[in-house]
């Protein structure tokens, strides 16, 4: 028997054969070398990606000469990447307002001297709720009522961000806590996440005070536990789509945009209601990061508001205004409400004499 | 005999593998470098990288295992038999190389995963592939099996094949031939693809991540802390399986290394 080794074409052939695919890929590298459109780099929590697509879509369509470059992470990575793996962004959006102050104003960018951003732009907001997947018996099954009780049992299989990397993550946290005094049920937070961590997420009832959540530095879940983690929301879409998980904690957004059913949480925990301020500011995450932070950060309860700014070192500001200008104006609102993402009218600005004209003028005027 | 042309050629030879290997080297170690013996010490002591290594050198030694009992021999029949579609078998064999490894953890996923064909089949048993092992070990068994099967497909193809026919004229069944004439000739390339097919399998991560991202390989673990906890955090496990990895295949390099004239040539 021959070995396929021994090659049937004549030496020739297989030398022009080599030769006509070494000038094939060369020429690819030249030509991919070129290209003289103007690139503006966004950089957005998970959950914005149906909206943020259509959105650099239509920006790219109404401005021929410019790439949008989009990528997207759970909301603490979305920061990280600017302020601790030297990322350069135009724009970069996160989740969680709260987040940008200590990780992004309290950050010096060494090169520059100066912080990473001083101001931002809340311009969205959203609500928790426990989407469920199409193919788990649990559709039909689980209401507003009886959820958490449902959760707890083995056969269920729940999805959840990771808290350390995604605001959806410690906001899923957060709102089991503040169920224990919804449903009156003082061991809700422990029944849900005990067994299912290696080193669990403990939390420190204070009595008329905050309630405090501690989640460990390294978070895993334990094999068995029925509890699946994902570094960011949107991961855990194609799981319930799959099927591989019953239900998980999303965005009310998210759910909708993927046509998932889901559980509509009372507003007393779902962190969507602006009136319910005082209630979600009840309790609060720590992440217990030892060897990798000198801080530990700390994020409390409120109502989910998503923002962006455009960081210090962004290498195309006049670009980011302009797309910041196309979030905040008639097109970007009608897109967001397309894709059910709840838009905030005004859009809010900290520190509003830091923000560039185009988006001071977005938001109405200073203030 | 050596004239100039010849030691011209031989000396381009060289200069090509030098830039080669050094664009291997640099990058290894400066990785090594940057992490640091104080580093990596620590490393070792931190409990979730001892575990994660654990579990992606014994979850790659099991699917090199599973792939040795299921692809050896279809290695063996690919090198001796002629059949209709033999070609297209050898193709469909390496086609997992050319999957891009995400690609190949959402199609194992869809079979897989709770409601996948073989997943739900499995279920009553309360076998997953999930966030469990078993997915792991079917992540890499998918990726890196081509890497065993060709290897040994190759080794036996350059075994003779007439002692084996000497063997069955002197009363020996097929197996009984395979067993103590072909397979003693051919042991050390198919122990060398076994080897390969375990590096591969340690390195993958794209299918591992679909499938399983808990628990934790070393690939998925340092794309976490990278993405978590930056550069710093992410060095020591990195770097500790780039070790282990060298530390197994000098080991069986020089193990397994066919001495000159040995087991590759008809040794009358």
């Amino acid at each position: 028997m021959l070995s396929s080794i021994h090659t049937r074409a004549r030496p020739s052939t297989a030398a022009a054969l080599a030769a006509a695919v070494l000038l094939v890929a060369l020429g690819l590298v030249i030509v991919g070398c070129g290209s003289d459109k103007r690139q503006v780099k966004l950089m957005y929590a998970g959950s914005l990606i149906v909206p943020f697509e259509q959105l650099a879509a239509e920006f790219e369509r109404s401005h021929p000469d410019v790439d949008v470059l989009t990528e997207s992470h759970g909301s603490i990575q979305v920061l990280r990447h600017v302020t601790e793996l030297g990322d350069r962004f135009d724009l970069a959006v996160s989740a969680d307002e709260q987040l940008i102050p200590p990780l992004m104003y309290d950050r010096v960018d060494h090169e520059t001297g100066e912080p990473y951003a001083s101001w931002y732009c809340t311009f969205a907001t959203n609500r928790m709720v426990l989407a469920i997947s199409p193919k788990s018996p649990l559709a039909g099954e689980l209401d507003a009522r009886t959820w958490y009780r449902r959760l707890t049992q083995p056969d269920v299989r729940f999805g959840l961000a990771d808290p350390r990397f995604d605001a959806a993550g410690y906001r899923a946290l957060m709102l089991l806590q503040l169920a224990e005094r919804e449903y009156d049920d003082p061991y809700l937070f422990e029944d849900m996440m005990m067994g299912r961590f290696t080193t669990p997420v403990t939390v420190t009832r204070n009595a008329g005070g905050v309630d405090v959540i501690e989640v460990p530095e390294i978070l895993e879940t334990q094999s068995g536990g029925n509890l699946v983690l994902r570094g960011a929301s949107i991961q855990l879409v194609a799981l319930l789509e799959s099927g591989d998980l019953d239900c998980a904690f999303e965005y009310e957004s998210v759910a909708r945009q993927h046509g998932l059913e889901y559980v509509r949480l009372p507003s007393s925990i779902d962190l969507g209601e602006a009136g319910r301020r005082a209630d979600y500011r009840r309790v609060e995450v720590k992440l217990d990061f030892r060897r990798f932070a000198s801080v530990k950060p700390v994020f409390r309860g409120d109502v989910i508001r998503y923002a962006f700014t455009i960081p210090a070192n962004a290498p195309e500001p006049g670009l980011a205004g302009e797309l910041a200008a196309f979030l905040l104006g008639d097109d970007g609102r009608r897109i967001l409400e397309e894709d059910h993402q709840p838009v905030l009218t005004p859009p809010r600005l900290d520190n509003a004499s830091a923000a560039p004209e185009e988006v001071r003028r977005a938001c109405g005027g200073s203030r | 005999m050596r004239g100039r042309r010849p030691s011209l050629f031989w000396a381009a030879c060289a200069v090509a593998g030098a830039i080669l290997i050094a664009f291997v080297v640099l990058p290894a170690a400066s990785m090594i470098v940057g992490a640091g013996a104080g580093l990596l010490g620590e490393a070792l002591r931190q409990d979730d990288i001892r575990r994660s290594l654990w579990l992606t050198a014994s979850a790659a030694l099991i699917a090199t295992a599973i792939a040795f009992v299921v692809g050896v021999p279809l290695a063996y029949l690919l090198a001796r038999r002629d059949f209709v579609g033999k070609r297209a078998i050898e193709g469909i064999i390496d086609l997992p190389i050319v999957f891009p490894h995400t690609a190949a953890g959402i199609a194992l996923l869809t079979v897989y995963g709770r409601e996948g064909v073989i997943g739900r089949l499995l279920a009553p048993f309360g076998i997953s592939f999930t966030e469990t092992v078993a997915g792991i070990v079917l992540a890499m068994l998918f990726v890196s099996l081509p890497f065993l099967v060709d290897t040994a497909r190759e080794t036996f193809a350059l075994v003779d094949e007439r002692y084996e026919h000497v063997a069955r004229t002197l009363g020996s069944s097929p197996g009984g031939a395979f067993l103590r004439v072909t397979f003693p000739q051919a042991w050390r390339g198919v122990l060398s693809g076994a080897v390969l097919m375990w590096g591969r399998g340690i390195s993958e991560f794209g299918a591992v991540v679909i499938l399983a991202y808990n628990p934790k390989v070393i690939s998925v673990l340092t794309f976490e802390r990278f993405e978590g906890f930056g550069l710093r955090a992410a060095q020591p496990p990195a770097v500790l399986i780039v070790i282990v990895a060298f530390v197994v295949f000098l080991v069986a390099r020089t193990v397994l290394l066919p001495r000159r004239g040995r087991s590759r040539k008809d040794a009358a």
